[in-house]
């Protein structure tokens, strides 16, 4: 689906009239040999010169950056995991201060201490991981962010609320508490906060990461008003295709350097993939695995959710070793519950989960995982990582009780130490040092890090929910090939995921789920996308 | 990058789903690691000590000031009375072996976050429990080890009841911990007073422990006796070994930085926390019996100035760490002696040690903000 929808947008995205601001671009090409004249510097809405950042563990993530963007332009910040895009947009909003390196906010030199000073020059970050108190309406939210002397005037917000979105169209009721919103209109809302702060430059951190393909053609919708109304957007993304539909420019990033400025219409996904990764290579499918015994027999499951009602309301499924089994639908049909019985962390209200003659239903966590199962969670931030311990610790999570670990409860470090530069290696972490704490890492490393640790370990049914949520290409591949490989070696995967074009990859089954029930299930060679996208969405014809 | 050439050699080999012992047990000695001695972070969390100690004093001299003495001159005294000389230190390491003993054992609950703030309640009742084992025994060998392992499993009884009521129920800790003080004092009171008390002397207080269960003095004509040799040689490595080289710790950290997360990596969340809470009584009691046995020989009502709270300072400023909780409940010993000192030469009133420790369980709690203020205004680098 989200495939379909790329072309989509992609039409709609070359039937607009090509913006005027396209003429300035070839004065300003080539960003890094420009001195920063004040003249030039007018042109731009925000200008940052030779920034460096290296963190407390010795991180590089910036490398002496320039880049600016243009008034009234969207601006696509472009690279993998780790690039530095996220750290630049943080310096920019005032989040993180920069060990040198200036930064011009049209065309004066300013310094950005917080956020909020950050916000008075005009610039405003969405996050990544949203930042709204759920209980709260969207008016006090937005109230939260906007220092009004004296009394609370809820009422002043709320117009305001109302004047600018009606202004760009962006429909939203100010009075919905958050928590009763989907994700794609909580984003929404943070725009809406940062529109009534009068903020000219918006980042969006990785926008799309936790939206469906509906949801991002209406966020663009929104990005292309904004430009309309003279606004400067950069978005941080790691997906060419997105950065190409939706910008006027793009920033590719690697390593921490900016490697080069290029307009949108001048140039193909081809070209920003070779330049966002050095030499990838995208692989085709991998050998198939012979699918044997069943590992995993799921009978009658019932799972309750967080509301007391049953999510899951008697799934049957079995997984053979060898085998992946894609589990598609839309979010918040029951998968959650579902894993979360199957991993012990959620107690089943009847059915049962066999594993070799061994019902894990209802069993806790430790038993689960001896037996041989793991699990990648979809939270990782919540549940996945420790972020405040070592990437050394955080790897030996789930083997710590293991030989050559630890032995009568003496840990050995040197082992510890050694398997972690080992899958630090392997899967590609970009990491200083094995001792430094998971909170130095970016998002994408931080997901790499569990999933090294979780196919690691020797397991014969891998459970993976969004297993390369936030990944860049490159990383993505890897995985896939890691899953396809372990298949190969007779390991059963259950495989959840919102990207469809994944599940569609991958497995060799694909099961529909829709209210807390599995509604169908295609062989992957005989797949019909229609009748699966409508399953998904609850149609039984 | 250049880290990568060696590791081909290593990693070629095999795709296995786990490293295999023999690759694993060979490191890179190329690649020194952070896990030094005085790494950054361990610096930092020094020079957070350093920052609260200092505003807590800068606070105390406002006291000093009000009360019409000269800081400077108070200090002097304080600092004499404390370590000034052989006399004054042996007392001060006195003092320390209590204080020490209390908050290794908080240092284990706090890592977990599991705030054990009943460390007092526990203190009494392992000492009243172990003096009455070493009264009950009477002139015997079995007098003095027995009395200690009653002691220790009076106070991991005593803490038991909490963390059950924790890990059972659900229930805050921080209240139950901290409400069962009194009910431990008062009970300890009350025996000491009625069932229990001693026939021969003026005040509540139990008999007098036999002498086979008085701790031996080390040092000739001090009270340097063998309760602190044991916190200081045995408690203190034990302790360190427990938090840095065993699952234990390392389940200890898990659960105090992420329960769900713990959770998740089977570690059985709840034994943990019980675990914590129980080894934290077990040294509050031992602290308490060697109070008993090495310096009061009976069990009064004034049993302890507040170690059990003291411990909690000392435990934060220590920063849950072994070696940093040594350190500073050194220096909050050195205070207490100190503090006696600046009363009787300045006429101070005596509650300045509750004063400082208060003041610097406030800097302690906010020292981590001061840190990044500080940082953020460059006079520390991030």
């Amino acid at each position: 689906m989200p495939l379909f929808n790329f072309f989509l947008v992609e039409s709609t995205a070359k039937n607009q009239p090509i913006d005027d601001s396209m003429a300035v671009e070839d004065t300003v090409k080539e960003d890094k040999t420009q001195v920063s004249v004040s003249m030039e510097n007018s042109n731009y809405a925000i200008y940052v010169e030779g920034i460096t950042k290296t963190y407390s563990n010795g991180l590089v993530a910036n490398n002496n950056v320039t880049f600016g963007v243009l008034k009234g332009e969207v601006h696509a910040l472009l690279g993998e995991n780790g690039a530095g895009k996220t750290t630049l947009m943080k310096i920019l909003s005032g989040c993180l201060s920069p060990d040198t390196g200036s930064i011009f906010v049209d065309g004066k030199k300013v310094h950005i201490d917080d956020a909020m000073k950050a916000v008075k020059l005009g610039i405003g970050m969405v996050h990544q991981h949203l930042s709204l108190i759920p209980s709260f309406t969207v008016t006090e939210n937005v109230a939260l962010s906007i220092p009004l002397p004296g009394r609370l005037k809820l009422d002043i917000i709320r117009e305001k609320i109302i004047a600018v979105s009606k202004n760009l169209g962006l429909e939203i009721d100010p009075d919905t508490k958050i928590e009763q919103l989907p994700v794609g209109l909580r984003q929404r809302v943070e725009i809406i906060r940062l529109l009534c702060q009068d903020v000219n430059i918006l980042v969006l951190d990785e926008p799309t990461s936790v939206l469906t393909p509906l949801e991002v053609d209406e966020l663009f919708r929104i990005v292309r008003g904004l430009k309309e109304k003279g606004k400067s957007v950069i978005i941080i993304t790691h997906k060419v295709k997105e950065a190409l539909v939706v910008s006027d420019r793009i920033t590719i990033m690697r390593l921490g350097k900016v490697v080069r400025t290029l307009n949108a219409s001048n140039t193909n996904e081809r070209e920003l993939a070779s330049l966002v990764v050095e030499g990838f290579v995208p692989s085709t499918n991998g050998t198939k695995g012979q699918a044997g015994e069943p590992a995993l027999i799921v009978k009658g499951l019932n799972v309750k959710g967080n509301s007391g009602r049953l999510a899951v309301k008697g799934v049957d499924f079995l997984v053979r070793s060898g085998e992946i089994l894609g589990i598609a639908g839309v979010a918040g049909n029951g998968q959650k519950e579902l894993v979360e019985a199957l991993t012990g962390l959620r107690k089943t209200e009847s059915g049962t989960s066999i594993m070799k003659c061994c019902n894990l239903a209802n069993r806790p966590p430790q038993f689960i995982i001896k037996k041989g199962v793991s699990y990648i969670t979809e939270d990782k931030m919540k549940r996945g990582v420790i972020l405040n311990l070592s990437i050394s610790d955080n790897l030996a999570l789930k083997c710590i009780e293991q030989e050559p670990y630890s032995k009568n409860m003496i840990v050995n470090q040197r082992n510890v130490d050694s398997r972690a530069q080992d899958l630090i290696k392997r899967f590609d972490i970009k990491a200083s040092d094995p001792c430094a704490n998971v909170s130095s890492l970016s998002g994408g490393n931080i997901q790499k890090l569990m999933v090294a640790r979780e196919l690691s370990n020797g397991s014969i049914l891998i459970i993976a929910e969004q297993p390369t949520a936030g990944l860049d290409v490159k990383a993505s591949e890897a995985i896939h090939t890691k899953l396809l490989e372990l298949r190969a070696k007779g390991v059963a995967v259950l495989l959840f995921s919102a990207d469809l074009d994944e599940i569609v990859k991958l497995s060799d089954r694909i099961a529909v789920m829709y209210d807390g029930r599995i509604v169908g299930e295609f062989i992957s060679g005989s797949l019909d996308m229609q009748r699966l996208a409508k399953m998904m969405l609850g149609s039984t014809t | 990058m250049e880290q990568e050439t060696q590791a081909q050699t290593q990693t070629s080999a095999s795709p296995a789903p786990a490293p295999t012992p023999s690759s694993a047990t060979a490191p890179d000695p190329a690649q020194p690691l952070s896990r030094g001695i005085l790494s950054r972070s361990r610096l930092r969390s020094i020079y957070k000590a350093a920052i609260s100690i200092l505003l807590a004093l800068v606070v105390t001299s406002v006291l000093f000031i009000i009360t019409g003495a000269n800081p400077l001159v108070a200090y002097y005294y304080m600092f004499y009375g404390a370590f000034g000389n052989t006399n004054f230190l042996i007392e001060t390491l006195v003092r320390m072996s209590p204080i020490l003993l209390v908050s290794l054992g908080l240092g284990i609950a706090f890592k977990c976050k599991v705030w054990n703030i009943g460390a007092e309640g526990q203190l009494y009742i392992g000492a009243f429990l172990g003096a009455e084992t070493a009264i009950f025994f009477g002139n015997s060998p079995l007098a003095l080890p027995a009395s200690i392992v009653l002691a220790i499993l009076g106070g991991m009884g005593w803490a038991a009841i909490p963390a059950l009521m924790k890990t059972q129920l659900g229930i805050n800790e921080v209240i139950t911990t901290f409400l069962m003080n009194f009910v431990a004092i008062d009970l300890v009171t009350w025996f000491v007073s009625y069932p229990f008390r001693s026939t021969t002397a003026d005040f509540p207080q139990s008999a007098t422990i036999p002498a086979s269960a008085m701790l031996p003095i080390l040092i000739p004509h001090t009270r340097f006796h063998l309760g602190i040799a044991i916190a200081l040689l045995a408690a203190l490595p034990l302790v360190y070994f427990l938090m840095a080289k065993t699952t234990f710790g390392y389940k200890l950290r898990v659960v105090g930085e992420n329960p769900e997360a713990a959770k998740y990596g089977g570690i059985n969340v709840k034994k943990t926390i019980f675990l914590a809470l129980i080894i934290s009584g077990a040294l509050a009691g031992l602290a308490g019996l060697f109070e008993v046995e090495g310096i009061q020989f009976s069990v009064m009502t004034s049993l302890s100035p507040g170690y059990g709270y003291t411990g909690i300072a000392v435990a934060l400023l220590g920063g849950n760490n072994p070696i940093g909780i040594l350190l500073s409940s050194f220096f909050l010993a050195g205070i207490y002696n100190g503090s006696v000192n600046v009363s009787i030469q300045l006429g101070q009133p005596s509650g300045i040690v509750s004063f400082i420790q208060g003041v610097l369980i406030i800097f302690v709690l906010g020292s981590e903000y001061i840190m990044r203020f500080l940082e953020r205004k460059g006079v520390f680098k991030r």
